[in-house]
């Protein structure tokens, strides 16, 4: 019968989505290079143009930077005009840059006969205006084609004075094409684990040389030589140099040997796709929504962690925002803000609270277990309440117990004669607060699961134990926990991957407190995000931290769980 | 049964009884918080109220924004509907996809389950910042819509692999015998499979509602004016850095809960089976 048994994936198919991916991954390697090249130029023209103004300032000579122009914009006091006089530099003077700063005053057109460059400099004087009248810091790159692209850089030197500087870039290429090599290794990670058949290495090798070689070639290239254009002004210069031909010599080869796969099977390819039209129609609605709203959002938030943000602006800092986490940011191992003792915290919080969980819920689950017990679902309806509860409101309420001056927690201590806890002041309370929230709304879920395992334990086994002999601790150590094994051992993976994330409860209890001491990794990243100046992009280095550890932890559990099942 | 096993049940029962009391002591304490006046805990310890009021719910129920609207009703309503557009639109969209995943072969079907299953491991703060863009783009920050999407979107990859699960439990059998019987593969999907899985469905529902009732992070972060906030941002609010109300929180905190609590009990058997089955197994 036609639906019984499933089409295989004919290989072919398979070849096609690759070529057809390599193709895009190509296009899209090529953009990504290309834009890359731009940021990075960017980046560096704003750090020289930074330096270039302190020198300028502080009295040294700018060294090693062609300027195209240096100026110093001044208000006339009392006047409301937007209009500035401005003293214009022509001939800087590297050796005596102080002289020239107060040099003679030029009109627009006296400067130059270029119309670019005029149009440049009125640029550079109404950024300079701008700067001045909002206080903003101005910086921008300014592509002119054919020509080296411009840095026009104004800052706010004092309350009526704006500096702007204009230059050509430097002709430097970006140190090391690593970040495009990193995402070479990406696209062919990908490819390799789309194509899972037996070809996969070769298609593995070829898209990395695809990818590997446009970047280095990409980055070979002399900014200023011939291709120069191509990359600063995107596609307008194309059709120039050899970089382009390369490019459209491999798309070709990518392009005919996906045509001569289709002319050849092309009739099995559509019968194929006839087939998996229905499955592909069914998914596609959730598909694009998952596109959208998760994998998009993921992928930027992978990609943001490569970026610094200020004001608004995001900067490609490569991997530094990794080595900062990794290295701890330059504080001690024991100042909560170093990554790896948020780690360490939050690795003792989720041990502490499943081995919490799992053993009041397996406690509880095996008392109510007993065949005499009567009300055993009133006690189960009433136990599981915490679990019903929304997590927020859980950790609301326990903030207020653990409240200070009218938290029934304080309250009950001191009336035994303990005295009051300041629960939020040092790290151990403040952690502990944590930990009793969590536990409270944590072990129902394991007392239900456990329940469940164990009512599937047929009770001939300990029947046929209680004969020949066996005490109730033989019997929990030989029946009990190997049964129960299967059905707690998935939950208790949930159970620590809910705990690793769990936000509401360290944000809503303890906030922090003291210092940032108990957060874990998700708030800390959050904390990041939010509370500590907007470091979006630090904080999204965070985040793909989290996600690579719990990926791995899912990987490695699955391993056990396979390695336990062929036992 | 013997005097040794009799006072075995009794210490037993004693035990249970004091572990149900201490677990349901904060409860109790929030109730009597929502019932009794004043804003802060009082110094005791009982939790049976002393002098009973309803003026929190009063005032909770009664709130009102700047212009005298009702606050309350209004954010109330964002939460239903968020809740329940979220749940129609997660359970449309999760069982065609878990539908497809079940039955066919299809290139691409691996790595999308892999997907599914990964997605799930998302921090909510490694798409927080992204989202927070794309819905500003959208023009989407302070509104249901935006809301909506996001936690249908949220929601679907759990939704899909339990939905699987069940799907994979229920014999081809009976959708050949409805092939036979020269049924279309929308109505054997549609009039055999699902009203098979009903109890799946229910489950999958009741979480997609509960996650988009009970959200507490994204709601705050995405929405920054009164009258769209959801319940738990409200909540949140009262005893926020700028206040303590407790008493009114203690109060929304009960009319909160209470639903979505029934509504956990009806389904909670059904769903930590789907936990742990649909959610873990790769």
């Amino acid at each position: 019968m036609r639906f019984t048994c499933p089409i295989p994936t004919p290989k072919r198919i398979t070849m096609a989505f690759t070529l057809g991916l390599s193709a895009l991954l190509l296009a899209g390697g090529l953009f990504i290079v290309m834009r890359v090249q731009n940021k990075t130029l960017e980046n560096t023209a704003i750090q020289d143009g930074n330096r270039l103004l302190y020198q300028a300032y502080s009295g040294k000579s700018p060294q090693s930077l062609d300027l195209a122009g240096f100026f110093i914009l001044n208000t006339i006091p009392g006047s409301n005009s937007k209009l500035f006089n401005f003293n214009m530099i022509s001939g800087w003077d590297h050796a005596k840059p102080a002289e020239k700063l107060s040099g003679k005053l030029n009109t627009l057109s006296e400067t130059s006969k270029d119309k670019r460059f005029q149009a440049l400099l009125r640029k550079a004087h109404d950024a300079g205006a701008e700067t001045l009248s909002t206080g903003r810091y101005y910086a921008r790159f300014e592509s002119r084609p054919g020509k080296p692209p411009v840095l026009i850089f104004s800052i706010r030197t004092s309350p009526n004075q704006v500096s702007v500087v204009f230059m050509p870039l430097k002709k430097r290429a970006p140190s090391a094409p690593w970040l495009m090599l990193f995402i070479s290794l990406l696209a062919t990670i990908a490819v390799v684990f789309f194509v899972s058949n037996r070809y996969a290495p070769i298609y593995g090798v070829l898209t990395f040389a695809c990818l590997a070689g446009l970047t280095i070639s990409a980055y070979r290239m002399n900014p200023s030589g011939p291709f120069y254009s191509f990359l600063t002004e995107g596609f307008r210069g194309f059709g120039k140099g050899y970089f382009v031909a390369g490019w459209l010599g491999l798309s070709a080869i990518t392009f005919a040997l996906a045509i001569t796969w289709f002319t050849g099977h092309a009739s099995r390819f559509f019968r194929a796709l006839r087939e998996f039209r229905l499955a592909y129609t069914y998914i596609f609605p959730a598909m694009i929504g998952m596109m959208v709203l998760v994998l998009i959002p993921f992928a930027a938030g992978l990609a943001l962690g490569f970026f610094n943000h200020c004001r608004g602006e995001f900067q490609f800092v490569g991997f530094s925002n990794f080595i900062d986490i990794l290295s701890g940011g330059g504080s001690s191992l024991t100042n909560p803000l170093n990554f790896w003792f948020t780690l360490g915290v939050t690795i003792l919080w989720t041990s502490v609270n499943v081995f919490l969980h799992v053993s009041i819920g397996l406690g509880i689950a095996l008392i109510l277990k007993d065949p005499l017990l009567k009300m055993k679902g009133i006690y189960r309806v009433l136990l599981i309440i915490p679990w019903a509860m929304p997590n927020y409101i859980t950790a609301l309420m326990w903030k207020g117990m653990f409240q200070q001056q009218y938290g029934a927690i304080n309250i009950l201590l001191d009336n035994i004669g303990i005295g009051s806890i300041s629960w939020f002041s040092s790290f151990w309370p403040a952690f502990m607060a944590n930990v009793i929230t969590n536990t409270w709304l944590g072990f129902p879920f394991m007392m239900v699961v456990s329940l469940g395992a164990l009512q599937s334990i047929p009770t001939s086994l300990y029947e046929a134990a209680e004969v020949d002999g066996a005490s109730k601790w033989q019997q929990f150590k030989t029946i009990t926990l190997p049964l129960l094994r299967p059905a707690l051992f998935p939950a208790i993976v949930l159970g620590s991957i809910w705990t690793f994330n769990m936000f509401n409860v360290i944000y809503l209890v303890s906030g922090g407190e003291p210092g940032g001491a108990t957060d874990i990794l998700i708030t800390e990243a959050y904390q990041w995000a939010f509370k500590r100046g907007e470091r979006y992009g630090l904080a999204a280095a965070y985040a793909t931290l989290i996600f690579v550890i719990l990926y791995l932890y899912t990987k490695a559990t699955n391993k056990i769980t396979r390695a336990a099942e062929d036992m | 049964m013997n005097s040794h096993s009799s006072i075995r049940m009794f210490l037993t029962h004693l035990f249970l009884i004091v572990f149900t009391i201490l677990t349901l002591y904060p409860v109790m304490l929030v109730v009597r918080k929502s019932l009794s006046p004043g804003d802060n805990f009082s110094r005791s310890l009982n939790p049976v109220p002393k002098e009973l009021t309803l003026k929190h719910y009063k005032d909770v129920i009664g709130s009102r924004d700047s212009t005298g609207r009702s606050l309350f009703g209004r954010q109330f309503l964002n939460s239903l509907v968020v809740s329940l557009i979220t749940t129609i639109m997660g359970l449309f969209l999760a069982s065609t996809a878990a539908y497809s995943f079940s039955r066919f072969r299809f290139a691409g079907r691996e790595i999308g389950l892999t997907m599914f299953l990964v997605v799930q491991m998302f921090p909510a703060t490694l798409i927080m910042i992204p989202l927070y863009v794309i819905l500003d783009r959208l023009g989407l920050l302070n509104s249901m819509t935006g809301l909506v999407l996001v936690y249908s979107t949220t929601a679907i990859p759990f939704c899909v692999w339990m939905l699987k699960g069940y799907f994979d439990t229920i014999p081809k059998e009976l959708e050949e015998a409805a092939w036979i019987d020269g049924a279309t593969r929308f109505s054997m999907f549609w009039r055999v499979v699902l009203p098979l899985s009903r109890p799946a469905l229910a489950v999958t529902a009741l979480f997609s509602f509960m996650t988009a009732w009970n959200e507490y992070i994204l709601a705050e972060t995405f929405l920054n004016e009164e009258t769209a906030y959801t319940l738990p941002v409200m909540l949140q609010h009262y005893v926020g850095s700028h206040s303590t109300s407790w008493g009114k929180f203690a109060a929304g905190s009960v009319i909160v809960s209470v639903p979505i609590m029934v509504l956990f009990y009806v389904l909670q058997k059904h769903l930590v089976g789907g936990l742990t089955a649909g959610g873990v197994k790769g």
